[in-house]
Formats: structure tokens, sequence, C-alpha cells
């Protein structure tokens, strides 16, 4: 078996842990604390103008989806079969639309809006951090600061204070939405390109601030390469800094890639709360509504897409450093 | 001492501590001599800035400057008190992690990493929409307990890098027991460490509290910074161009994070020289 | 006497950190001979890397060249252009092994890319094939392994490691070899081969001379011909081999001759009493001789000027009390 596999099938085994887990949580957080969503549910239904008639059916189809009559590690094998049937349950607000169709319809501008500002944010930030450090002085001495205070600022603030500025008081850009209300999403020219006028203020505000977060970690991770041994090794065999600067952005962005994996769950967390400002129509702005509204069911499908989504873009992460990093071939063999 | 002096030394760190104390303390010291509830209505909806209301009324019709400084003090609270916690947990975890070694070290880092991968605000998403009502105390506590593993992660290098050190050797032969070790042999000599961690945990910790409040899931007793934005995100501040009700909280939450920030880095730079680029 | 293949005048170089300047090189003057090992010794912190360093004529930050001359043949590098200096003289003409062999070569680059980016470097026509071949050859006629050629760094030993980079550095035979403590970190049978790798480059002229650095005097014995002992930023004492470790002129030279472990024949040596007192701060350098401190024999007016070279015979010692006189013990044979 070539190293790399067992590389990747160690980590495999390890996301399906992690997987099983993420489910675990997912099903018995919300049940751990007093006042469980469904007692909230029939009270708050109780206290609702809400005929008998849809009254009893909705409570009804809760006590089944959710086999209340049960104990609770039934309820969780069953929890986890309907997961695997792709079966989140029904959503309590939008009754009787599956959450499913609901998250389906948000996904993919979620994924839209947060796969291209992450990756692209990530590389020109690797990008501008090696250039800092490797221009100190000119480059470092004010571009750090500034830099410095841009990613400083959480992602929803620097949202809000772009939507203020473009949207209301220059008024260039939408102020909201995925696209214009009269329009109805197709793949025609009209809707793309009102699309695009509406992403680009969420995607920027996104970009901007991981540009900065990226440019500062490889900033360092750029400066402490550039004092190594081998540099200057280098160096002193007549390499030329051409080539040094490669040894070097190549061995600074390692750690960077570790730590884009770690560090993914606030990113996207922080892209979620973006959406709000923005109304964008991707899972977080469901997730608001959703919680506004207490439609469980919604929440904790939409909680659920997200784990799985980090989950496998770290995934893909890993498989991509165990390609880059020869250490990590080599510590499988030693096994 | 010599750390302290270090410490003073360093630009950054006296920036970043300056502008969060002033922050701190004004946001202590404003309720003692003004006694305004910042809950009170005051005013109509979005009233601009004015004599009697430097920074106009929110959607509430409250007054805007009252609750910033009141929602500072509560995003503080919140940070202080989950940086707390999860610098405790954290710590405990690395260091045993990281002292102990084999079996436990496998476990307790297996269970940090799986932490690390599941979003945290995934967790408090699930823990915090159940509850109908949230005090700040329980935020705080549930923020601290999600994010104990960066810390774990940062104490567990450090400590393995000690493990093999020769005073730790000394201190097995003179019969210190495993926890006498840790306690008085590793801690002083990741202290450091743990601090400029607790430091980052404050600062996220606020960040936890407001984005969870902008998600609606904020403390339901208090005003904080997050809840502020939050309301006048929903009552369309942004939009209708009621600036004074969104820029306060904004620029309130961004300074305190860059403060911090600019804490960590300004100690980064003492604690490891190497970054100090010449 | 043989030709000179270099020879350093006053050479000085400084470390600038925030303003405050530290003479680790001040005013060095060496001759380096066709054909010898120079021997450059002393404690730790004295300045023997950065003499190393400096000697290549590549000053990097925060090091700083402040004076002196360093001339090949017929040209003088110490103000060279950078360009030049890389592509005519840095690896081609003097070469270098760092201290620190663990960490000198980039851990995810595989020797083979390396040597790849060395040669094209100075040779760019030549093509990949050829540069592997001709490595290859360098490595078999050497007795290393060529599999090496395919390895990560991280996949060698530390010996192995050390005899690789020993290769690295002469492939493109330069005439002189700097060699900064190549053997220290090393157990004791890879010290045995990499000196003996440096006798053979010499023995077959891939590299002309070798200045071979380290703390531990002894050693040079089995390697150098000709010693200078360096302290606090200066050399203090020249001479051939024996005289140095037979009949040290200098107090500091005998210091050292007697506080070091001994290294014979590969056994474990006795430890002497460790050379006391420390050197003095580089920054704040005290008139007179830098030694005076620590010295055992010092006297008020070693204390006022700086102490030039005296010549005894055909030795040179930076010293107003060389042991000769003291007791005669050393009296040139
Ligand atoms: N990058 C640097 N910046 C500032 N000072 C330095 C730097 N490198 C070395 N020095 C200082 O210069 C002096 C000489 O250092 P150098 O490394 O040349 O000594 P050395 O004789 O090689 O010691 P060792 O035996 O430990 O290798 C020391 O006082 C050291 O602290
Ligand atoms: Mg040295």
């Amino acid at each position: 078996m070539s190293p790399y596999f067992k590389y990747i099938l160690g980590k495999l085994k390890w996301y399906v842990l992690i997987f099983f887990a993420a489910l675990f949580l997912n099903f018995f957080l919300p049940r751990l604390i007093p006042g469980n969503p469904i007692s909230a549910l029939v009270a708050q239904m109780a206290g609702g103008g809400a005929s008998s008639d849809v009254l009893n059916k909705l409570y009804n189809s809760y006590i089944h989806e959710f086999g209340l009559d049960h104990p609770w590690y039934v309820q969780f094998i069953d929890y986890v079969v309907k997961v695997f049937h792709g079966d989140l349950g029904t959503s309590f607000s939008l009754y009787p639309t599956k959450v499913n169709t609901i998250l389906a319809q948000a996904l993919p501008w979620t994924i839209a809006l947060q796969v291209p500002s992450i990756l692209l944010g990530w590389i020109l930030g690797n990008i501008l951090g090696a250039l800092a450090a490797y221009k100190k002085g000119k480059f470092d001495g004010t571009l750090f600061p500034i830099t410095l205070f841009v990613s400083s600022i959480p992602y929803f603030c620097f949202a809000i204070i772009l939507l203020y500025l473009f949207g209301v008081i220059l008024n260039i850009l939408p102020i909201g939405g995925g696209y214009s209300m009269a329009l109805t999403p197709t793949f025609s020219i009209v809707f793309l390109t009102d699309a695009l006028k509406h992403y680009l203020l969420p995607f920027l505000s996104l970009l901007l601030v991981i540009i900065g977060g990226q440019a500062i970690g490889m900033r360092e991770m750029s400066i402490y390469e550039l004092n190594t041994d081998y540099v200057r090794y280098a160096k002193l065999l007549g390499v030329s800094d051409k080539k040094i600067i490669r040894y070097v952005f190549k061995n600074a962005m390692l750690p960077q890639i570790t730590g884009l994996s770690i560090s993914l769950g606030t990113m996207v967390g922080g892209a979620l709360i973006t959406e709000i400002v923005f109304s964008y129509p991707g899972i977080g702005t469901w997730l608001f509504n959703a919680i506004r509204q207490q439609d469980y069911p919604l929440i904790q499908g939409g909680t659920l897409v997200i784990t799985i989504s980090v989950l496998l873009a770290n995934f893909l992460i890993d498989i991509v450093y165990g390609i880059v990093d020869p250490r990590i071939r080599a510590s499988q063999l030693e096994e | 001492m010599e750390l302290l002096r270090s410490l003073i030394k360093s630009r950054k760190f006296l920036i970043g501590t300056s502008i969060f104390l002033a922050l701190l303390l004004t946001s202590l010291i404003f309720p003692l001599v003004n006694s305004s509830d910042p809950l009170e209505m005051v005013g109509l909806l979005y009233e601009p800035p004015s004599a009697e209301h430097v920074l106009g009324t929110d959607n509430f019709g409250r007054d805007v400057l009252i609750e910033f400084i009141y929602g500072m003090k509560t995003s503080i609270f919140v940070g202080l008190v989950a940086g707390l916690i999860a610098t405790l947990i954290g710590t405990t975890i690395g260091v045993i992690a990281g002292y102990v070694g084999r079996l436990t070290d496998n476990i307790l880092n297996s269970t940090t990493n799986l932490f690390l991968v599941i979003p945290s605000f995934v967790i408090l998403i699930l823990l915090s929409s159940s509850l109908k009502s949230r005090s700040l105390l329980f935020l705080a506590i549930i923020i601290g307990i999600t994010s104990w593993p960066w810390t774990a992660r940062a104490v567990r290098a450090q400590t393995s890098s000690l493990r093999t050190r020769e005073h730790i050797n000394m201190a097995k032969l003179n019969g210190m027991n495993n926890f006498e070790i840790m306690l008085s042999e590793i801690l002083p000599y990741v202290s450091s460490y743990i601090f400029m961690a607790f430091v980052l945990q404050v600062a996220s910790g606020i960040l936890s509290e407001a984005g969870l409040s902008m998600l609606g899931l904020g403390p339901s007793d208090v005003v904080s910074l997050g809840t502020m934005l939050s309301w006048a995100l929903l009552y369309e501040a942004v939009r209708t161009g009621a600036w004074w009700a969104f820029f306060p909280p904004t620029i309130g939450i961004s300074l305190i994070t860059f403060s911090l920030l600019y804490m960590n880095t300004g100690m980064d730079e003492i604690f490891n020289p190497r970054l100090r680029g010449e | 006497m043989k030709k000179l293949v270099a020879e350093v005048e006053n050479l000085k170089a400084y470390y600038k950190v925030k303003g405050r300047i530290l003479k680790a090189v001040d005013g060095v003057s060496l001759g380096l001979r066709d054909g010898e090992v120079l021997g450059i010794a002393g404690e730790s912190g004295c300045g023997k890397s950065t003499l190393a360093m400096s000697l290549s004529g590549l000053f990097l930050p925060p090091l700083k060249y402040y004076g002196g001359k360093i001339k090949l043949k017929d040209i003088e590098i110490s103000k060279m252009d950078r360009k030049l200096l890389r592509k005519n003289v840095l690896g081609k003409k003097i070469s270098f092994i760092p201290q620190s062999a663990m960490n000198a070569l980039n851990p995810t680059l595989k020797i083979r890319n390396f040597v790849i980016d060395v040669l094209k470097e100075h040779e760019p026509e030549l093509s990949e094939e050829e540069i592997i071949d001709r490595v290859e050859e360098r490595f078999d006629s050497l007795s290393l392994s060529k599999r090496v050629i395919n390895s990560y760094p991280f996949e060698l030993s530390g010996g192995m490691k050390q005899r690789v980079i020993t290769v690295i550095s002469t492939l493109m035979n330069p005439e002189i070899l700097l060699a900064d403590e190549p053997t220290s970190a090393l157990d004791v049978s890879s010290q045995h081969q990499i000196i003996k790798l440096i006798k053979t480059l010499l023995e077959r002229r891939i590299v002309k001379s070798v200045v071979f650095i380290t703390h531990e005097l002894p050693l040079l014995r089995h390697i150098a011909d000709r010693i200078a002992i360096m302290y606090a930023g200066q050399i203090v004492e020249r001479g051939t081999t024996s005289q140095i470790i037979f009949s040290p002129l200098h107090p500091y030279t005998k210091m050292l001759m007697s506080s070091i472990i001994t290294p014979e024949k590969g056994m474990k040596g006795k430890e002497l009493p460790v050379v006391s007192g420390s050197p003095p701060n580089l920054y704040e350098i005290v008139a007179g001789c830098r030694f005076a401190e620590r010295c055992p024999y010092v006297t008020e007016e070693c204390k006022i000027n700086e102490i030039k070279f005296h010549k005894i015979g055909d030795r040179e010692v930076r010293c107003l009390h060389p042991l000769t006189e003291r007791n005669g013990i050393n009296a040139a044979k």
C-alpha cells in the first residue's frame, strides 16, 4: 500500500468518526437542555391561534417525526437512519415543506459565496503576507498595521460598513438579497448580471477580511522561514533569491494549509452571519429566520449541513496537504 | 519582572493594552456616574444625534450612547468569562495531554482535534436555540466550554516540548509526583503562552457573543454590542441610513478585538523573538 | 612557501541590531595557502561563524561589512556587487559548510532538486540529466550511496546529511571551502568520516584549501596545517599546528588547550577544567587586551592600548607577555 493511500485511509477513518460524533451532538444537544424543542413547540401552539385541526395534525407529525415515545437511543438510531436517507424532517415555519428542500435551495448560494471568497482570500492573503515578509520595511511598515486592523474587524462589522458605504451612501450596489425581487432565478444573462451585482458586496467583505487574516499569518511564517539555516546555506551556495523565495513560500504555506483547516469553522460561521447582514438567500439567512421562528428541524438541518460541509472541506484540505508535504507521507511509512 | 519590563517596552503591547483598558474603564465607571437605564425608552424610533442624545436613539427609542456603554461592558464581560473558562479547560487538558503522553495524550488530543474540526458555533447554536430566554452568564459559559480546544492545542504543543527537559527529570528524581511537576515545573514555563491564548480567547469570546446575537441568540436580559447590531439590522437601520444605531457597536466590537489582537502580537514578538523581523 | 589563494586584511563585520553595534569580526587578517587546511579555534561566541560567513563576501543582515579586504588571487570580493558575487564567487570559488547542518537543507526539497537548483544557477546550460549524472559520479567517487540523491533531508541520518552537504558544497570545485564546525554535532565515527572526506577532497584537488572552524582546538591537530586562535572578534595567535598545540604563546591558547576534552583515538577523553570566566561583551569593547580580565599574567600595561601582533621568530601573537619569556618552557624550537 502506498504511504499516501495509507495516509488518506487514516484520515478517512478519522473523519467518519467525527461525522458520527457530529451527528450525535446535533441530535443530543437540543435535548440536553430542559424545555426541549417539542415541549416548547407544544406550549407555543397551545398559546397560538391555530385551529385545532391543523394543530393536531402538526402535533402528531412531530410526535411521529421525533419518535418521542421511544427511548433516546432508539430515537438516535432512527435519526441517523433518516439522515442517511437524506431526510432532515419537516419545517415548522414552512409546513409542510421538507427541510431538505429549503436547504437544497439555500446551499448553492452559500457555496457560491463562501468557496470563492475563502479560497481566493486565502491565496491572495498568502501572497501578500509573503511579500510583506520579503520586502520588509518598505511594505511591512505601513501595510502591516492596516492589515492587522482590517483583519481584526469582525466579518459582519466589515460587511455592515461596506453595505452602508456602497449600498446606502454611494448607492451603487444593491443593499441586499441574492437577486432583484422582480426576477426569478434562471440562467439568463439578465439574471446572472443582477445576481453578480448582489454578490459583489458580500463577496468583497468576506474576501478582504480573509485576506487580512491570512496575510498576517503568512507574514509571520515567512519571516520565520526566511531566517532558517537552509535559506542561509542556499544563499551561500549562490542560489538566486527567486528560487529561495520559492522554497520559503512553499514551506511557509504548509502551516497555512493546516491553519486553514483549523480556522475554517470560524470563517464559515463568520460568512453565515455576513449573509444575514446582506439578507443573502443562503444557509445563514435561513438559519436566522429559523431561529426567530423557532423552527427546530430547520435549525438542526442547517447546522448539520454546515458541519458536514466543514468536515468535507477539511478532508479535502488534508488530502492536498498529504500531496504537498513529503514529511506526512514519510511518517505513514514509519508506522 | 524581566518579562514585564520587556512587555512595557513593546509599543504594540502598550497600545493594545491601553485601548482595551480605556474601553473597559469607561464601561465600568460610566454606570457609576450616570444611573440611566439603558433599556429605558427616551425618545422615538431612530432619532438622529442631538444635544440630548449624543448618539441618537435606536429602534426602540432608547439612548444609543448609554446602550453602547452598557453593551461594551456586557461584551467585555462575556469575553472575559468565556476566555477564563476556555483557558482553564484548555490549559488543564493541554498540560495533561502534553505531559502524561501516550494513551492519555492520544485520547485527549483526539478529543481536542474533534472539537477543533466540528465548528463551535454550530454547537453554540444547538445549545442556545433550545432555550427561549438566555442569560448572559449562560452564554458566557457555553462560549467558554466550546472554545477551549484552541488553547488545549497550543498548550499541549508547548508542554510536550518541555517534557524531556532536564529540570523535569530532576524534579522526578526528587520525588515530585506528576501533579506537582505539572504545577511547578511546567505551568510556569508555559504561562506566557497561556496568557497569550487567554487574550485571544477573550477576543474570540466577544466575537462569538456578537455572532450569536446577530443570529438572534443573544442574551435576553441585557444589551450587548451584538444585540444592538442585531436590532439595528432587523429594524433596517443600515438601509434607512440611521448610522448612529449601528456605527457605535461596529466600531466598539472592532476596537476591542483590535486592541486584544494588537496586545497579542506585541507579546508574540517578545516571546518569539524570531518574529521580530529586524 | 606555497602561493596564497586568499588574503584577508583587517576585515571588519559587525552586527547592527536596533542601533547597537556588535563587533563580531573586528579586524581579522589571514592568509590562506594553496593545499592547506587553516584551522580557526575559539570559544563559543567569539565570532568564528561570523568570520566564516564574512570570508565568503556575503554579508547577510543584520551582519554588515565595516571595512577590510578579502582578496582571491586577483579579485577583491568584500565590496563586490551581490549579483556578481552570487554568479562568480559563491559556491564556485568559495563554498561553505554551515555549522548547523541538521537544518541546512530545505526539508521539503529532495536532494536531487536542490543540487539541480544550485548547479543550474552557475551553469544554466546543463540539462537536469547531465547535472544528476555529474552528481552521481561525484557521490560515487567519494563512496557515498547514490540513493541518497533521491531522498528528502529528513530521511537521512545526521552524519549522512553532513557528508551530503559537504559534497554539495564542493560540487563546483571551489577553491576555498569554509567548514564551520562540520563535526561538532556528530558522533565520533561520523566525525572521522567527515574529516576523511575533507582530506580526500583536498588530495584530489577538488578544493584547493580549507578553513576548518572548531571550538575544540585539539581536534585541529589531526587536520589543520596552520591554526589561528580567535578571541572576542580578533585573531590572537597564529602559527603552525604543532606550534600552537605544543607550545602555545598566548595565555588564551594555553587555556583552550588545557580546558577541552581531548578526543584521543576515539576514546572518551578526560574532562579538564572548563575555561574560567567568560568572553567580553562584544557590544562594548574595552581598551587594551581583550583577554586581560581573564588572564593570569595580566599587568596594568595590558589594559592601556590595543595589543598589536608581536613577531616571535616565525610566529605571531597579540600578547605583551607571551608564554616564552614568562617561564621559558615554550622557547621556540
Ligand atoms: N544574527 C545575529 N544578530 C546579532 N548578533 C549575532 C547574530 N549572530 C551572532 N551574533 C553575535 O555575534 C557574536 C559572534 O557569533 P558567532 O556565531 O560568530 O560565534 P561563534 O564563535 O560561531 O560561536 P559558536 O561556537 O557558538 O558557533 C556572538 O556574540 C553572537 O551573539
Ligand atoms: Mg558558530
